[in-house]
């Protein structure tokens, strides 16, 4: 299990290097220079080269592309994310206001969506093709086929213009009425993606012929849900552990829409200003958070099943 | 019963008493809107919008823009220009406090100014006005001298400058410094509280010495998205915000809504830039051929929902140089069609024009976002196709469009720009300043027009100027460097609470004394 472990352990650190090479190359080819782009949203009177000149010293952004990479990746060892390219501020303490509003809003989204996504996944699942199978499919494809954005909108118009029951401006300092728009868009999209798993794992799970061996053996319904829970608990593993990065950066288009001052916002700045800085220690956060959600998906894994768990360092089996 | 008249009377009171506080509050607070937050209020190195409304309020100017752009005193009582318009010597007024009580000085001016021009500081927005110091020294407590290598006619601007304060901000890393979040107010208002990402609020700067301001509060809000703002704009939740076409038309359609349009000119035009130097855009006479084919009447009228009139060259109406008898190029696609013949540009077979191996096919780059630049280019897609030229869109994330336009890597492309009110056009039209070196994005070349330009750098009065700026703006007008769309209209909507709002080509905010004036009526009183 120790061997498994630490090999899952060495991908991973390898792909999030991998992975953050990859961002800081994709920004550095996509054109656009930072120093330009904060002097047009100046207006009026153009920056002199002067001036561009000394952002761009300012920021390094004079120096060899390779320098700034591994000038930038030995600060991040020593956890200086470096400064913001847009307000000169420690992308450190950027980062630190901005991720616990987005870790709030998806967190209660998630929450929200396993709450709802699996009574109704296994609802389902028990029934196939039944009236509830039926009807809850039709309203999850349909809300997982709506983008978040218009979802969201709908319900602002709804619930805020018409009916006058929620804030404009979501604010978790207005208690549970503040936050209940944006969470119910995040976590509308996600429980239709999830019931519709959960419904597939149980199913899979009831269909199974040791299941079928179970119930001629007189196993109760309930017992069989049980027990077929168990068995899909490594998918739904899995399922967590890709739902995971979505806490940091998975709600773009719904901070903007509520105006709420999270990640999402920060990287949809960050990566239109060319902002290198905050968009690799956005990207290093959810790397990090990609590492051990999926370490502890494929741990919880080879915990249930312990086929996976033995195989060598290198990957070989015994 | 009587227990429950009680009650009745009780919680009658308690009604009216929140009604009364909700409105002594709702009274005396303005709510603004911001598209974006503030990345610094560092008033040197702020370079966005939403950092020059709220520092509006903030800080004064040594002068000030009025509405009519005429520079009026602000700090500063006077700045008085050396004959050889070398030296500019700043006399402060008397009176002026900083928020914490320390009197604004001489020092801070200076402070300021060397702050402004050293290579260090990234003053993006301010650093070019200047170019050129030799030296700034406080002559006295409340006189400050500041000394430039050569004359130049626009630089009484650069004292459109807000103050650092020099106890803050002497001999510290200005792009660090904790100051820039946490400003020192000079100005009618302070910075109350900032709550990152979602509100700022400005409350009474009682160390201000000019005129009190109305409102008690101004309560900036972070909204990014417009049609939310635009829903609390409609609901009184905010006061003011820049609105579309489709949302003015909706401001002025309802009269039940909190708010109402308000709409006027700013400095500013839309363009359709050509790179001068490509082989099928070399001649003024394509260029003029071009714009010919284009119907900007229409445009402005249908897209533009009349909100817009075709520009006639780079200065708008709203800057004193601006010459009504230059008429924009009149829609006249047969005079265009003969034009592109005398060039060269005759049909070919596939119903383009061509000339020797040059086939009028190019590619116009659309920066993505703004639905309205995009729909322009395809009516006038339609109009260049139905007279054989072949122009195909490519529309590009803003940032990569920037980049390439900055870089003049491009054969066409459309564009907005908003001017401040320095009329100086050697910064778009001069030659040495064709990209990638500086804004001649085109790469406009005429030696006249460089000449003219030239001689205006250091042209003081203003009648002369005029004489020399009505010449450059014909040799602009005939040479066409780009067509010159439209100067287009700005669209507020405001609510109808708001009293004292003034306008200036400017906008509505960077001017004095723009948003300071502003008081909450009941609603009733015309804008």
């Amino acid at each position: 299990m120790l061997a498994y472990a630490l090999r899952r352990l060495l991908s991973a650190l390898a792909t999030l290097l991998g992975v953050l090479t990859l961002v800081f190359l994709l920004l550095s080819a996509t054109p656009g220079d930072p120093a330009v782009l904060a002097a047009r949203s100046s207006g009026g009177r153009p920056a002199s080269p002067e001036a561009l000149a000394a952002f761009r010293r300012l920021h390094g952004l004079d120096r060899p592309l390779p320098v700034q990479y591994v000038t930038w990746a030995a600060r991040a060892l020593r956890l200086d994310l470096g400064r913001s390219f847009q307000d000169g501020r420690e992308v450190r303490e950027r980062l630190a206001a901005a991720l616990p509003a987005t870790l709030y809003l998806n967190g209660c989204a998630l929450l929200l969506a396993m709450l709802a996504a699996v009574p109704c996944g296994i609802s389902a699942a028990r029934r196939p093709g039944g009236r509830f199978d039926r009807v809850s499919g039709a309203v999850f494809d349909l809300l997982f086929a709506t983008p978040s954005f218009v979802l969201g909108l709908l319900l602002l118009l709804v619930f805020s213009v018409k009916l006058r029951v929620t804030p404009l401006f979501s604010d978790p300092a207005l208690g549970p009425l503040g936050v209940v728009l944006p969470v119910a868009t995040l976590g509308l999209g996600a429980v239709a993606l999830m019931s519709r798993f959960v419904r597939a794992s149980v199913r899979t799970a009831l269909d199974d012929p040791a299941a079928l061996a179970a119930r001629a053996r007189g196993e109760s319904g309930g017992a069989a849900v049980r027990r077929a829970l168990r068995r899909s608990a490594g998918a739904f593993s899995a399922l967590a552990a890709v739902l995971v990065p979505s806490l940091v950066t998975g709600s773009v288009l719904v901070e903007r829409l509520f105006s709420w001052p999270g990640a999402g916002r920060l990287l949809a700045d960050g990566v239109f200003a060319r902002d290198v800085p905050v968009v690799l220690g956005l990207t290093l956060v959810a790397g990090c958070a990609v590492v051990v959600a999926s370490l502890a998906g494929d741990l919880v894994s080879a915990w249930l099943d312990p086929r996976l768990r033995d195989v060598g360092l290198l990957g070989e089996r015994p | 019963m009587t227990a429950r008249r009680t009650l009745g009377a009780l919680l009658l009171v308690v009604a009216l008493a929140a009604c009364g506080q909700k409105g002594k509050h709702a009274e005396s607070v303005i709510h603004r809107r911001l598209e974006g937050e503030p990345k610094t209020l560092n008033a040197l190195l702020a370079t966005t919008d939403p950092e020059n409304v709220v520092l509006a309020l903030l800080e004064r100017n040594l002068l000030e823009y009025d509405e009519k752009l005429d520079l009026v005193p602000g700090l500063a009582e006077t700045v008085e220009v050396s004959s050889d318009h070398r030296t500019y010597t700043v006399r402060l007024r008397p009176d002026l406090r900083w928020e914490d009580g320390r009197p604004v000085t001489s020092a801070d001016v200076v402070c300021t100014i060397r702050t402004l021009v050293d290579p260090k500081t990234p003053a993006l927005s301010r650093k070019s006005y200047w170019d050129g110091l030799e030296r700034v020294d406080a002559v006295d407590e409340r006189t400050a001298r500041a000394v430039f290598r050569e004359p130049y006619a626009g630089r009484i601007q650069a004292f459109n400058l807000p103050l650092l304060p020099a106890a803050a901000y002497q001999g510290t890393d200005v792009n660090t410094n904790p100051r820039n979040r946490a400003p020192l107010a000079n100005g009618p208002y302070r910075l109350g509280r900032w709550e990152a990402g979602r509100t700022l609020e400005l409350v009474r700067n009682t160390q201000y010495s000019g005129e009190r301001p109305g409102p008690e509060m101004i309560l900036f809000r972070v909204v990014p998205e417009n049609s939310a703002a635009f829903q609390a704009l409609l609901s009184g939740e905010l006061h003011e915000m820049r609105v579309t076409y489709e949302q003015k038309t909706r401001l002025e359609a309802d009269a039940s809504v909190a708010a109402r349009p308000l709409i006027f000119d700013e400095l500013g035009y839309t363009y359709l830039a050509w790179k001068n130097d490509h082989p099928l855009f070399a001649s003024p006479k394509v260029r003029r051929a071009l714009t010919m084919l284009i119907d900007r009447e229409a445009i402005a009228r249908t897209l533009y929902g009349g909100l817009a009139r075709p520009a006639s060259g780079p200065i708008p109406p709203g800057l004193w140089p601006y010459d009504p008898s230059v008429a924009p190029w009149p829609h006249d696609p047969k005079q265009a069609a003969a034009l592109l013949d005398e060039a060269g540009f005759r049909p070919g077979p596939d119903g383009v024009r061509r000339r020797g191996s040059d086939r009028f096919a190019f590619t116009l780059l659309l920066g993505a976002g703004s639905d309205l630049q995009r729909q322009i280019t395809e009516v006038v897609q339609q109009s260049f196709r139905a007279a054989g030229i072949d122009m195909a869109i490519r529309p590009m994330e803003w940032a990569a469009f920037a980049s390439k336009v900055d870089a003049g890597d491009f054969e066409a492309a459309i564009l907005a720009i908003s001017l401040d009110p320095n009329p100086d056009l050697a910064v778009y039209w001069h030659s040495s300043q064709r990209a990638p070196n500086g804004w001649n994005t085109s790469g406009y070349r005429n030696p006249k027009a460089d000449a003219l330009m030239d001689r205006l750098r250091t042209t003081f009065g203003r009648d002369e100027a005029r004489g020399l700026y009505a010449e450059l703006l014909r040799i602009l007008h005939e040479d066409e460097p780009v067509t010159f769309l439209h100067n287009v209209r700005s669209r507020w909507g405001l609510s109808k609470r708001l009293e004292e709002v003034r306008t200036s080509p400017i906008g509505l905010f960077l001017f004095w004394p723009g948003g300071s004036a502003w008081r909450l009526g009941t609603g009733t009183a015309p804008l």
